[in-house]
């Protein structure tokens, strides 16, 4: 049988999927109860990596919005957490909140300009808009300059806790970008990725696709910022604004699979679990993850996700739409 | 009756190089009229310019009694301009189904669920019921043609431009092709093709359209202008008497 034809979705029992999805999110939720404290923040780590490379995959490998500069939005976030909670004396809840209102408006400003280049342009575009970010925070009073601040309200929080805010975030990442996908909005994305030009032709209307999108990723990577720094209990500008954080997204979502749901997945679990052996290197840790992750392209251009499709053919979110017939 | 599609001193330069100086024409309702012309004589820019991708330097483009000139592409679109790509532009990585589920879904404001059941319907007009969940990428050519015809049809567009629909295929392919044109007409739906094969055009359409040097040199039936001087000067290079 052609390979290329996607085969019927439903070839399993509509049941075992369901199941399956459910004993994974109870393993989840009750992981602090049969985890050991290191796996645990492992866990959180791994989560929260996630979140970023769900958001990057859904801006790159489905939009085609292929940005450098996200880690604007994890400053935002970082920033949000401790100026509200360290010169505000706010709670948690308010950080959040502040950290998606900056994100959206600061995403919105920058639109504008961004939108109207393309390719490599916007590429480029959002890594400078990051690097200007941070050279303003360096120099800007309310955010304490260069010296940052502690965020001692994250010693407050059980390790516990962290992990199941993690893990709403983590999943929950994944949950958007399954429901963008498969509204309406999804759809036009995936033909903006394909070809804008056409997609324009046929109706979709480009700004306002990607716009939305654009903005889905800055609240929900913000949020993981705040998360992120709440994790280091520091933040200073040039952790919160390094590039060394696309740099992570970009590697998850290359190795894992771009264009599929399930590629983060596996991205954020291996990139963690190199990252935990790659402390003994430092220096040239980011130049054995460029190899390794030169190696993976190589051998699989599409992925380990997208290896492992071709080869079995999965399709576990079932972005695809059906036709009733066939 | 008021033409669905009328063309006034159409005109359009990139930089010194005027590629339409003054094209007029009119499109009746459920007419439909071939445009042949040699290379370069700005057959595809032309309908660049009726879908909204090229703005012209002059002219006046009315569509259903309105002047749509200055009309941006996705509100052409949702007015009823459908048009195909000489070179078929489907979404690679969608399949057949999903690629004209985008047509109704954007072009015609569907619902997924109604667009869905639409594509059904329209992939079986257009022969391609067998290949609803191949992925575009991998279908062939004539098959891609069909599909791009498909797309166009998803927006449910009262005006269809075709460019080249039967450009590479085989004499039964672009049987195939006729089929559906057929079909189409049919069904109410006014349509300007452009096509080279002048074979196609003498079956497929009711009246041509003959474009050369930016102008339009004649129109009228297909027999006729086939016939006439005119097209024997622009194609084959001989003189007027």
């Amino acid at each position: 049988m052609n390979r290329t034809e996607i085969k019927e979705a439903r070839k399993t029992s509509p049941v075992i999927k369901p199941v399956i999805f459910a004993v994974i999110v109870l393993a989840l939720i009750s992981m602090p109860l049969w985890g050991s404290r290191y796996s645990l923040s492992v866990a959180v780590l791994v989560l929260l990596y996630l979140s970023l490379a769900q958001m990057w995959n859904l801006l790159s490998g489905y939009t085609g919005l292929t940005s450098l500069g996200q880690q604007a939005f994890i400053g935002i976030g970082g920033y949000a957490i401790a100026v509200t909670t360290q010169a505000y004396k706010m709670p948690l809840v308010a950080g959040f909140i502040v950290a998606g209102v900056v994100a959206v408006v600061f995403a919105l400003v920058i639109s504008a300009p961004i939108f109207k280049m393309s390719g490599v342009y916007f590429t480029i575009g959002t890594w400078i808009i990051a690097e200007a970010l941070y050279i303003f925070f360096v120099n800007w009073k309310f955010v304490n300059y260069g010296i940052g601040y502690p965020i001692t309200a994250a010693y407050r929080i059980r390790p516990e806790v962290m992990y199941w805010i993690s893990l709403v975030v983590g999943l929950g990442s994944i949950v958007i970008v399954v429901l963008v996908l498969r509204s309406r909005l999804g759809l036009g994305l995936m033909a903006i990725r394909d070809n804008a030009a056409s997609a324009e032709v046929r109706g979709v209307r480009l700004y306002r696709s990607k716009l939305i999108i654009f903005l889905i990723a800055a609240i929900w990577v913000a949020i993981t910022g705040c998360l992120l720094f709440m994790n280091q209990a520091y933040i200073i500008p040039s952790s919160a604004f390094s590039i060394d954080w696309t740099i992570a997204m970009v590697f998850m979502v290359i190795i894992g699979g771009s264009g599929t749901i399930e590629g983060p997945v596996i991205g954020a679990i291996v990139y963690i679990i190199l990252r935990q052996y790659l402390y003994n290197f430092p220096g040239i840790s980011n130049i054995i993850l460029g190899v390794i992750a030169i190696i993976i392209i190589l051998i699989a251009p599409k992925g380990i996700m997208g290896f492992i499709n071709k080869r079995f053919n999965l399709d576990i979110f079932s972005i695809r739409r059906k036709p009733k017939r066939k | 009756m008021e033409p669905i599609l009328k063309v006034e001193h159409l005109a359009i330069s990139f930089g010194n190089n005027q590629v339409l100086k003054d094209v007029n024409f009119e499109l009746e309702d459920n007419e439909t009229l071939g445009v042949i012309g040699p290379n370069g004589a700005g057959k595809t820019v032309m309908l660049d310019l009726l879908t909204g991708i090229l703005k012209p330097t002059a002219g006046k483009i009315i569509f259903m009694g309105q002047d749509i000139t200055h009309k941006s592409i996705t509100e052409r679109v949702y007015m009823g301009l459908g048009r195909t790509f000489q070179v078929p532009r489907a979404f690679e990585k969608l399949t057949a189904y999903e690629n004209v589920m985008v047509g109704g879904v954007f072009g015609n404001k569907m619902s997924q669920k109604a667009a869905g059941a639409r594509a059904e319907e329209i992939l079986e007009l257009i022969g391609l019921t067998d290949k609803m969940t191949t992925v575009a990428g991998t279908l062939g050519i004539l098959n891609r043609k069909r599909l791009e015809i498909g797309i166009a049809l998803a927006s449910k567009p009262k005006v269809l431009l075709f460019d080249e629909v039967a450009g590479g295929l085989t004499e039964t392919e672009i049987g195939a092709i006729l089929d559906i044109v057929a079909t189409l007409k049919k069904e109410g739906y006014s349509i300007v093709w452009i096509e080279h094969v002048i074979q196609t055009m003498m079956k497929g359409t009711d009246r041509v359209l003959l474009l050369a040097e930016g102008k339009n040199v004649i129109c009228g039936e297909a027999c006729n202008v086939m016939a006439s001087e005119e097209v024997e000067r622009v194609y084959l290079g001989v003189k007027k008497k």
